[in-house]
């Protein structure tokens, strides 16, 4: 009997000269639940890819499934293998109903008289099989979070899965809130028992020890370690995703001398709820959390891009109204996104455009606008930050992502603002621009400003943070004061919902 | 802004096509030289270039009506039926109900801004797509104009009202000069001043200029009025200019002014719609249509020279735009083995 479930040896990985993943191993034995650990870049997508069908690996890979090998390149051969993959989109149908999606994965082949109410018989044994009371006649679009992902992975299993394939869950707790992430747990356990072999990536540590059997961690496209999970604890594994040791570091004490720039009170909205904080002068202060946290949706909700239910926002003791970037940015507010290239910069238009649009120079409204002294600002600001090419003309599009990113930094500085907001500021940005960009926030802060930083990358946090607050559920749970290294602010981020698994 | 989707990666498309900055005035040129060389007798004459003049004057007022909408990234299909109405509204006021010729401009401009307004309140506060949505009031404006006039020619107005569409100073139609003078407004307004950057702003990408603190709402409506009102003086002086219309009227001021206003956004100023390309391309569209007219006498020439030369455009930035998708699907697979964050 073949014990080895999913054997893949050697696999390499190549785009476009760099390397993705360098002759990874993976064995996943009968009946296990396998989990894949990996920082983003790591190549833990690119794996799963590959034995997905989208990818072909380099010459020399082998992968079997239950001894049988796998033909790459091709979807359909890795659905005929056995293997059943859950992705962050599910795949469901909103519009139809629970029973209708649940057929979908099957074959309406044996009959061409498709009986509604006997569909709906076996959906109902269906479900119970697997402890869930969802009614089988309810619009999926009507489930929680937690509901769509469990009728998915069922609808995987149903679907020829059997105890013969593999069921890949790609981070299925990415997208779900907290308080249901239990109910997807105890799915999987009853999968478990009934001899599902099952790989599972994801980002949350918590989960892991809750669920796998064994882990394999992936750094920079090579295989780190494999281990049973009685084998490792939290801080073993995070010094194998981030390849660094944790050092211990003392926290200083927090200055009270800082003038208060930014208050936001009790601000819920977007995955944020009573969320508070305070943004001093002369401070960069560091936000993060997992996805669903809530940290990627605070600054937004501050400065007015998106929507607040509820809270205050205060910037010098003067009131900002909810929703209106426009009034922002005249109380002294500047905020980049996340999504440059869709909502930080107008990627057909000149630098000198893009970087005065936000602050026109103009007494009248309907007055000539002086394009030699916007061009001559615009030269200034490129010759400042080092932009390339160094053309005020020259179209967004053609820049690199560093310089584009550098362009939106000097929007925001030529505002001359009280409070930089900054979703994400390096995403897609070389060390070059990096380090330009990092060494204008912290001269914008030195002059008084308030910088707020929300961002996922903990070394960024960690090289430019004097204060870092920690997210989850929506507020902050932890305020790490004074510099930090980013082993000890990714320790904290990741293990936070050891009460949730 | 969903309504601003379309328009503006259409526009940025026909920007990329890079037919070449001038390569319109090139056309011009080219068609100016051919019929002069085919038929030298008729189409090089003070006669020709005074029809084309007087033929585009209408034209180029519904265009220019037709950019503030384009430029703010939303369709406006309903600026021919618009014309349409409001040139019945116009002769019958005038004609049917002797109103004072002034008061009567004044009511039709008014009148045609309002269901700018109209089209504003639809696409804005209803949130309904600016395609849907204008294309419905355009074929509601048809009913009413057809309701107005029964089905029977209004006019003829008075030759007191004619006079000032017919005045030829210099030989010159005076038509064309209002026309000439309302581009050159549209001109310092789009691409001098602060509103014409923030109209393009909210053009180019809704959600962008919003975050750039824009009052992007506010600009569209403004630029759906200023298309009715637009439309409202077109109206206004092709009543003047052919004294007695039909309710059909409106029916040959939709297709060309679309056309010129996509070609324009690949002239002068790719990739933005922009003034200068507007006259590059209407200037074209009007001498390639008069020389074939008059090459070939038949009626159909108008409308089959607009179809094709709207499809050539608009048909290779779709082809481009495919292209780019493309490339720009290959790079986010390289991109995603870059960046380094441990908990995304």
């Amino acid at each position: 009997m073949v014990i080895e479930q999913l054997l893949a040896r050697d696999v390499s990985m190549y785009f476009a000269g760099q390397r993705a993943l360098d002759q990874v191993d993976l064995t996943l034995r009968r009946g296990e639940v396998h989990a894949l650990l990996g920082a983003n870049g790591s190549g833990k997508s690119t794996l799963i890819k590959v034995l997905a069908g989208y990818h072909n690996p380099e010459p020399g890979a082998e992968v079997t499934i239950a001894g049988e090998p796998l033909a790459f390149g091709s979807a359909r051969s890795s659905h005929l293998a056995g293997l059943r993959f859950i992705h962050q989109d599910l795949g469901l149908i909103d519009t139809l109903d629970v029973t209708e999606n649940l057929k979908l994965g099957g074959s309406y082949g044996q009959t061409w008289w498709l009986s509604h109410r006997k569909e709906r018989t076996e959906a109902r044994a269906m479900l119970r099989k697997y402890g869930l009371e969802i009614d089988p006649g309810m619009p999926v679009a009507a489930l929680s979070a937690a509901q769509k992902s469990m009728i998915a992975i069922i609808r995987a299993v149903e679907d020829g899965l059997a105890n013969e394939g593999v069921l890949v869950l790609d981070e299925p707790t990415a997208s779900l809130p907290p308080e249901e992430v239990h109910q997807l747990m105890d799915l999987l356990k009853a999968l478990k028992a009934q001899g599902v072999t099952i790989l599972y990536v994801t980002h949350r540590l918590a989960e892991v020890f809750t669920i796998a059997d064994r882990v394999t961690v992936l750094r920079d496209g090579q295989r780190v370690a494999t281990e049973a999970i009685g084998a490792v604890d939290a801080d073993g594994l995070v010094e194998l995703i981030l390849g660094k040791k944790l050092e211990k570091r003392e926290e200083s004490s927090r200055s009270d001398t800082w003038n208060p720039v930014l208050v936001a009170d009790r601000v819920s909205g977007e995955n944020v709820v009573d969320f508070s904080f305070t943004g001093h002068s002369g401070e960069i202060l560091g936000i993060t959390g997992l996805v669903g946290s809530g940290y990627e949706s605070i600054l937004g909700l501050v400065y007015g891009s998106l929507m607040r239910d509820s809270g205050n926002v205060t910037i010098l003791g003067k009131q900002i109204a909810a929703g209106s970037p426009r009034l922002a940015i005249r109380s002294g507010i500047s905020y980049s996104p996340a999504d440059r290239r869709r909502l930080g910069a107008f990627l057909g238009w000149s630098v000198r455009e893009n970087l005065t649009i936000p602050k026109l120079n103009y007494a009248r409204i309907t007055q000539r606008l002086s394009q030699r002294a916007e061009s001559a600002e615009a030269r200034d600001w490129i010759a400042r930050l080092d932009i390339r090419p160094n053309r005020a003309e020259a179209v967004l599009s053609d820049l690199s992502g560093g310089n584009q990113q550098k362009v939106v930094i000097a929007r925001m500085l030529r505002c001359q603002p009280a409070a930089l907001l900054l979703d994400e500021p390096t995403v897609g940005v070389d060390a070059g621009a990096k380090s330009a960009i990092y060494s204008e926030l912290r001269d914008a802060a030195s002059d008084g400003a308030t910088v707020i930083v929300s961002s996922s990358d903990v070394e960024e946090l960690a090289e430019l943070c004097d204060r870092v607050l920690v997210v989850a559920e929506g507020s902050p749970i932890r305020e790490l004061v004074g510099r930090q290294s980013p082993v000890d602010i990714a320790r904290i981020s990741l293990n936070y919902n050891e009460r949730a698994g | 802004m969903r309504s601003g989707a379309k328009p503006t990666s259409l526009t940025a498309n026909l920007g990329r096509l890079r037919l070449g900055r001038y390569s319109g005035i090139f056309l011009i040129v080219a068609l100016v030289v051919i019929f002069g060389s085919w038929i030298p007798q008729t189409f090089l004459t003070a006669t020709t270039v005074q029809a084309i003049a007087q033929n585009e004057a209408i034209t180029i007022i519904v265009s220019l009506s037709l950019m503030a909408a384009l430029a703010a990234g939303v369709f406006d299909l309903s600026i021919g039926q618009n014309v349409g109405l409001g040139a019945v509204v116009c002769i019958s006021l005038v004609s049917t109900y002797h109103w004072n010729p002034v008061a009567a401009c004044v009511a039709t401009i008014l009148m045609c801004g309002a269901i700018g307004g109209l089209n504003a309140l639809l696409i804005v506060v209803v949130g309904i797509d600016s395609f849907i949505a204008t294309l419905g009031v355009g074929s509601a404006l048809l009913a009413a104009a057809e309701f107005l006039t029964n089905d029977q020619f209004v006019g003829p107005t008075p030759a007191s009202f004619q006079i000032f569409a017919e005045w030829q100073p210099l030989g010159i139609p005076v038509l064309i000069i209002y026309a000439l003078v309302l581009a050159l407004a549209a001109w310092y307004v789009l691409e001098h001043t602060p509103v014409g950057r923030r109209l393009y702003a909210t053009g180019a990408n809704a959600d962008a200029a919003r975050l750039a603190g824009i009052a992007t709402k506010r600009y569209v409506v403004g630029a759906l009025i200023l298309t009715g009102l637009g439309v409202g003086v077109a109206a206004v002086l092709l009543s003047a200019e052919i004294g007695s219309v039909s309710a059909q009227v409106g029916n040959s001021y939709l297709l060309a002014p679309f056309a010129a206003c996509f070609l324009a956004a690949t002239q002068i100023k790719p990739g933005r719609y922009n003034v200068g390309g507007l006259l590059v391309a209407l200037f074209l569209l009007g001498i390639g249509v008069k020389g074939l007219s008059l090459v070939t006498g038949a009626v159909w020439i108008p409308d089959l020279f607009n179809g094709v030369a709207l499809i050539l455009a608009v048909g290779l930035a779709v082809i481009l735009q495919r292209r780019t998708q493309r490339r720009s699907k290959r790079q986010a697979i390289s991109a995603e083995i870059g960046g380094s964050n441990p908990m995304e």
